[in-house]
């Protein structure tokens, strides 16, 4: 089970809980690391079977007994929690942003409903028949547009003598 | 836990002050290493010198790995300039006419600077090593053999090689075992009596 356990570990597929525990079982018991080194020796051979370099791995292991001990400073949860909360505000961010851009594409709708729900009625101002050429000819150049979602609701009204006249 | 993050977890234990981490770490990486290094440094003994300083260059440097690039990068860097540093205090000058990165350092094929690694003293054994394990490879079943095979010379994934042979994630990692566990019980017999025992 074990060395099962070691073959799956060196292809990277254990869960990180097991993986941790092999790696711990793999510190304590010479035979584990025997057969650590004969799959990896194994995989090396496969790979490159032209010729295998010779073992400096118990060399090493010597001259490392020489060696002081590594201790790395360690990343401080302060650390850690600044980054996620930079992570955190930064998310939000980009949340707020695409937010604020769809609103600003999007017409508003209210005023749109609240229109619709109103009875259209006539302009109460009357104009003048000499201005009737004036607004046929400048009709298509008013500026409409910058009445976002009004412009469907507004007529050009013209002022004819002769609806004053009848019956 | 991919690949990667089993050398993470093993870099973060040394890092802690677990040395025998780094054993594991020079076991799994110690030949890829030889083998980039040999083709710097020619002379097969200074090759496997190098390649001890360079392991012990690594481990005094691990405190400053912070994981940005894969273990391996940082180590094949460290190998390339301890093997440059050795052939300038030798007076000789690293090989320009093939450019050679450590990011390349994995895919590195160049048997006749291969054959160059292997001393008089190992040459016999390392014959026999890869006799044994080729020997083995054809002797197992045709499933096993494909399973090992897809795994140590394709790379593949578990979940990859499931897919290609068509059978469960469980029933791979099961037959790659099986498969490794039946090349070393033929490798055992052959390891122990080496005299040295440098495999």
């Amino acid at each position: 089970m074990m060395k099962n356990k070691i073959s799956a570990l060196m292809d990277g597929e254990l869960f990180t809980d097991e993986a941790n525990h092999i790696i711990e079982q793999l510190k304590s018991q010479s035979s584990a690391q025997q057969d650590w080194q004969i799959y990896h020796l194994i995989g090396d051979v496969l790979r490159q079977p032209e010729v295998i370099t010779a073992d400096v791995s118990k060399v090493v292991h010597e001259r490392l007994q020489f060696e002081p001990l590594v201790v790395a400073p360690q990343r401080s949860m302060t650390e850690k929690a600044r980054n996620i909360a930079l992570s955190a505000a930064a998310s939000l961010m980009a949340v707020v942003a695409v937010s604020w851009m769809a609103m600003q594409a999007t017409p508003n709708k209210s005023p749109q409903l609240a229109l619709q729900t109103s009875p259209l009625s006539r302009a109460s101002f009357v104009l003048k028949p000499q201005v009737n050429a004036y607004l046929a000819a400048h009709q298509e150049l008013s500026p409409s547009s910058d009445v976002q979602g009004g412009s469907a609701f507004i007529r050009t009204t013209i002022y004819s003598a002769t609806e004053d006249v009848a019956p | 836990m991919a690949d990667r993050e089993v050398d993470q977890q093993l870099v973060e234990r040394v890092q802690r002050g677990d040395k025998h981490a780094f054993d594991l770490l020079v076991t799994k990486y110690q030949r890829k290493l030889g083998r980039l290094i040999s083709r710097f440094v020619r002379d097969p003994g200074d090759a496997q010198d190098v390649t001890q300083d360079a392991f012990i260059k690594a481990y005094r440097a691990m405190s400053g790995f912070r994981g940005e690039s894969a273990f391996y990068t940082w180590l094949y860097r460290i190998g390339i300039n301890t093997a440059k540093n050795h052939l300038l205090q030798n007076k000789r000058r690293p090989p320009t006419s093939t450019y050679f990165d450590a990011e390349d350092s994995e895919s590195f094929e160049d048997a006749s600077l291969l054959q160059e690694v292997s001393t008089p003293e190992n040459e016999l054994m390392s014959k026999q090593v890869i006799e044994v394990v080729q020997t083995s490879l054809q002797q197992l079943p045709e499933d096993l053999r494909s399973a090992l095979t897809l795994r140590e010379i394709e790379g593949l994934s578990y979940e990859e090689i499931a897919s290609v042979m068509n059978c469960p994630v469980g029933t791979v990692r099961s037959r790659i075992f099986r498969a490794r566990e039946a090349v070393a019980e033929n490798l055992r017999p052959l390891l122990e009596t080496s005299k040295d025992k440098r495999w």
